[in-house]
């Protein structure tokens, strides 16, 4: 429900917010941000010489008046923006508590909102794609996998603040399973976009595969790319000690590790040298790199920490 | 392949201990992770990427390198010098006596002296040497001069405590000719001081280290007994007994007498502190048997508790009197109970037939083979160089000997005697100021009496030692006195037997009651037997004959077990009990030891840290 993504209030906060893309829109279809393509608003962008066939209302007959040689007014095209949500709906997403994949919903609802609210066009991609029926048929009822069907179908492409609640609706239906595949899913949907626009990726990046050609082909497409990275507590600072026999969620593989408090700086270390390479990675991209634990304020976050980085304003 | 510390092996137990660390499965708690990606990245990064890291505080590193270093200082064998000095041969002596066996000590005052002397063992150094004598009955050499530590803790092992007493003047004998020319050497005595006179000891400066053992001297013993003829009654036997308390308390005890397997009485005992109290026990005999003496009272001593005597039958003395008539003579021998007295006026052989012979101013035919009393009589195979001499005075007598006893010659007078130099195989009983005139000794198996003037020429036979010196004669030349005599023995004397015939072999019943078959030499008119170490009755069975000896304590000085402080050699001399401890006092055992409960520690620490 929708209540249970966002508070009114939140809501009406950001509705205040409005996404902030470094480039021009690249859409065809028109919208509220300014593009290069020249076309029908308010905001002259440039003069062109008259040919045969222009429309005679963009003559500027003040030019002509001084010169006497025609000239038409140019105006720039309002285009909308495209906003592309990678949201991560792996099996390890299911941890944490607060879940991953509940924080990320919520963080994936809040951007999109702000979209809606500002006229651009959203579409979230949950990945992986949902398996087929007979796969999954033992754990879920046939309603319950044509309504994610639905669900995954409507949020492919929604426009207008009107479709708000539609779109949380949507998103609250959304469950997480099976592994992920970020670089194949994000090349894939750089590569499905017509025009490139902002693309926020929302995943814990713990892929085994890696994350650099998924994020490397999103750049190459031209997207502004936005990257949360929601970890579980648990992962940051781990509460289990003693001889333990780890299993990947996901990939089924185990790890044997023995582990006591005294090595509990180590771990953490190795964590924080893994987000500083990705933050580094990201800095030379141009993208915007943010880290937050599932259980920090959503508040805190979209209010702050997206502020400040500019993502909205 | 020997070991010097064979002993070490008992580390082995430790293996297994290894065997089973590693047996323990480690229990893994299988958990579910979201990914293990991080983790792999964590392991990665904490396992060596370069040779050498950053030394960080470890307890691990600090325990193991502890137990290292204790491992290391165990092999480098530290001691602790202590202040003897240092001495290249140590000559052990081991008091192996039947004081050793009190219980005062536990178990016993030997088995203190063995593990005291095996840690003299153990803190021997490399190029010293030792050697190992057990001091019991006989002095024993167990070991020879050695550094071999194995050997040394062996010869110690195989010393044995005996029931005899203390002979420790040769085992002292043999140590000072050990020690005498060696630059730096001791004698080390493990003993309870429970020894006789040393006095042979006094001037030769013996390095003698004493080690003393024993606490106290809660013993009761029995430290005397004969058994005779009653006087009273000559049907009846008298046992003569004492029992000496040793302690520092009157003691009540119970005294039994038994005769083989039959208790015949029990006495009981009250003997102040210190006291002795004689007993004479009236019994009544059929036959040869076995009289044993026990007493009750539990005390640290058992060895000294128990007592038995051989007591034979009397038997008529029969006796060859060859005279020219002596009526005088012939009446104290008559007078003389038990005596069956056969005369003659010459001897024409052996006389083997009886006990022994009187030669009274005869030379006969043959001389007798058997004891003899010679009265005036000339045998070179005696005595040589025979003087005779006028009125010889009486000036001494040994009053001490068994033949004089109760006989003094005060107021005898003698005309006229043949005197002579004492042999080797006699000594003097009587003498003049010229040369002895009664001779008393043993030649060969042949006891002889000489007198060397007829005691018709002397007022002798009217005094009343005379009868009293014919009785102590009869009983001195008795040849079954003599062997009555050899039925008892110390621990760990020989016994001997003279053989009739020749005997192939002798069965011997030990005091334990196993049996032993000795083999004896066909051409031996002797059967000795030398196991006797332990007291009791051994049962002897050789050709037709069985008969019956005991091997008796019986020693003042042994019984009376209270360890002493200082060890008297002599009048001047006294070596005082040594507070000593080992030199060289090896801690490698200590410090191994540590290091094992380092090592548990460590391993404890290892897994308790992971939870």
């Amino acid at each position: 429900m929708p209540e249970s993504l966002l508070t009114p209030s939140l809501l009406r906060r950001l509705e205040q917010f409005q996404l902030l893309a470094t480039r021009r829109a690249k859409s065809t279809s028109r919208g509220e941000r300014r593009s290069r393509a020249r076309g029908q608003s308010v905001e002259f962008a440039d003069h062109r010489n008259y040919v045969a066939g222009d429309d005679f209302r963009y003559l500027d007959w003040n030019l002509y008046g001084r010169l006497e040689r025609l000239f038409l007014k140019l105006y720039e095209e309002e285009r909308e923006l495209p906003v592309r949500i990678f949201l991560d709906a792996s099996e390890s997403m299911t941890f944490g508590e607060p879940r991953k994949f509940d924080f990320a919903r919520q963080v994936a609802a809040a951007i999109g909102y702000v979209a809606l609210s500002g006229f651009d066009r959203i579409s979230v991609i949950p990945f992986p794609n949902q398996p087929p029926y007979s796969e999954v048929q033992a754990t879920i009822s046939p309603t319950d996998y044509n309504v994610e069907l639905a669900a995954r179908g409507g949020l492919r492409s929604v426009r207008g603040k009107k479709s708000a609640m539609q779109f949380f609706r949507n998103l609250n239906v959304l469950t997480a399973g099976g592994p992920a595949d970020l670089n194949a899913s994000l090349r894939r949907g750089a590569l499905e976009a017509r025009h490139a626009g902002v693309a926020v990726v929302l995943s814990d990046f713990l892929d085994p595969a890696g994350y650099e050609a998924g994020l490397t082909a999103l750049v190459g497409r031209g997207f502004q790319v936005d990257i949360v990275q929601i970890l579980a507590p648990e992962e940051i600072a781990p509460s289990h000690f003693g001889d333990l026999r780890l299993v990947d969620s996901e990939t089924g593989g185990m790890q044997e590790v023995t582990f006591g408090r005294y090595r509990l700086k180590a771990y953490q270390q190795t964590v924080q040298n893994y987000l500083q390479r990705l933050r580094e990675y990201c800095q030379g991209r141009g993208i915007n790199f943010f880290t937050v634990s599932s259980n920090t304020s959503l508040e805190e976050l979209l209010l702050k920490q997206l502020r400040q980085a500019e993502v909205w304003g | 392949m020997n070991f010097l510390a064979p002993a070490a092996f008992l580390f082995a137990i430790s293996l297994p201990v290894v065997v089973v660390f590693y047996l323990l499965k480690r229990k893994r708690v299988v958990k579910l992770v979201s990914s293990t990606l991080l983790w792999q990245k964590f392991l990665s990064e904490t396992q060596a990427s370069a040779p050498f890291q950053r030394l960080r505080k470890n307890w691990l590193l600090i325990l193991q390198l502890i137990l290292l270093a204790l491992a290391v200082l165990a092999l480098s064998r530290p001691f602790f010098a202590t202040k003897t000095k240092p001495a290249q041969l140590r000559v052990v002596i081991l008091d192996a006596s039947a004081s050793m066996q009190a219980t005062d000590e536990s178990p016993s005052r030997f088995e203190k002296a063995r593990s005291e002397a095996l840690k003299w063992v153990d803190g021997l150094a490399n190029n010293d040497q030792m050697v190992i004598l057990q001091a019991g009955a006989n002095t024993e050499v167990k070991q020879s001069a050695t550094s071999e530590k194995a050997a040394l803790r062996r010869a110690l092992q195989s010393c044995v405590c005996s029931d005899g007493p203390t002979r420790l003047v040769p085992a002292l004998r043999m140590a000072d000719s050990l020690v005498r020319d060696q630059r730096s050497a001791e004698i080390h005595l493990f003993s309870d001081g429970a020894v006789p006179e040393l006095n042979e000891f006094e001037n030769k400066a013996l390095p003698l280290v004493y080690h003393r053992v024993g606490k106290n001297s809660n013993n009761l013993g029995i430290i005397a007994l004969d058994v005779r003829a009653n006087p009273e009654n000559a049907r009846q036997r008298a046992v003569y007994t004492s029992v000496a308390n040793f302690t520092s308390n009157s003691v009540q005890t119970d005294l039994e007498l038994w005769l083989e397997d039959k208790l015949l009485e029990t006495r009981p005992l009250n003997i102040p502190a210190g006291e002795t109290s004689p007993q004479v026990f009236v019994a009544q005999q059929d036959k040869d048997g076995v009289f044993t003496l026990k007493l009750s009272a539990k005390d640290d001593l058992a060895a000294d508790n128990q007592a038995s005597i051989t007591s034979l039958l009397p038997k008529p003395v029969k006796v060859l009197l060859v005279s020219r008539g002596n009526r005088l003579l012939e009446k104290a021998l008559r007078a003389t109970p038990e005596v069956e007295l056969a005369t003659a006026n010459d001897l024409t052989d052996a006389g083997t037939v009886f006990d022994f012979v009187v030669l009274d101013d005869v030379a006969p035919t043959v001389w007798p083979k058997g004891n003899v009393l010679a009265f005036h009589v000339t045998n070179t195979n005696w005595v040589e160089n025979v003087t005779r001499i006028e009125a010889p005075a009486i000036v001494d007598w040994r009053s001490a000997h068994p033949l004089l006893r109760y006989a003094g010659l005060d107021n005898v007078q003698v005309m006229e005697s043949l005197a002579a130099k004492a042999p080797s195989w006699a000594v003097s009983l009587v003498d003049s100021p010229q040369a002895p005139i009664i001779l008393a000794g043993e030649l060969g198996r042949q006891r002889i009496i000489w007198i060397g003037f007829d005691v018709l020429e002397s007022n002798w036979p009217l005094r009343v030692s005379f009868p009293i010196f014919i009785a102590n004669a009869v009983d001195w030349l008795n040849p079954a006195n003599a062997k009555s005599a050899q039925l008892l023995v110390k621990p760990g004397d020989p016994f001997r037997l003279a053989l009739a015939q020749p005997e192939k072999s002798a069965n011997i019943t030990m005091p334990s009651g196993t049996t032993r078959t000795v083999e004896v030499d066909p051409k031996a008119n002797e059967f000795v037997f030398g196991d006797t170490l332990k007291q009791g009755i051994y049962r002897i069975h050789i050709g037709t004959n069985d008969m019956s000896f005991c091997a008796d304590l019986l020693d003042n000085a042994e019984s009376n077990i209270k360890p002493r402080e200082e060890l008297q050699l002599g009048k001047f001399t006294k070596v005082t009990a040594t507070k000593m401890q080992r030199t060289n006092m090896e801690l490698w055992r200590t410090i191994a030891s540590i290091g094992l409960l380092m090592l548990m520690a460590e391993w404890w620490y290892y897994h308790r840290r992971t939870v």
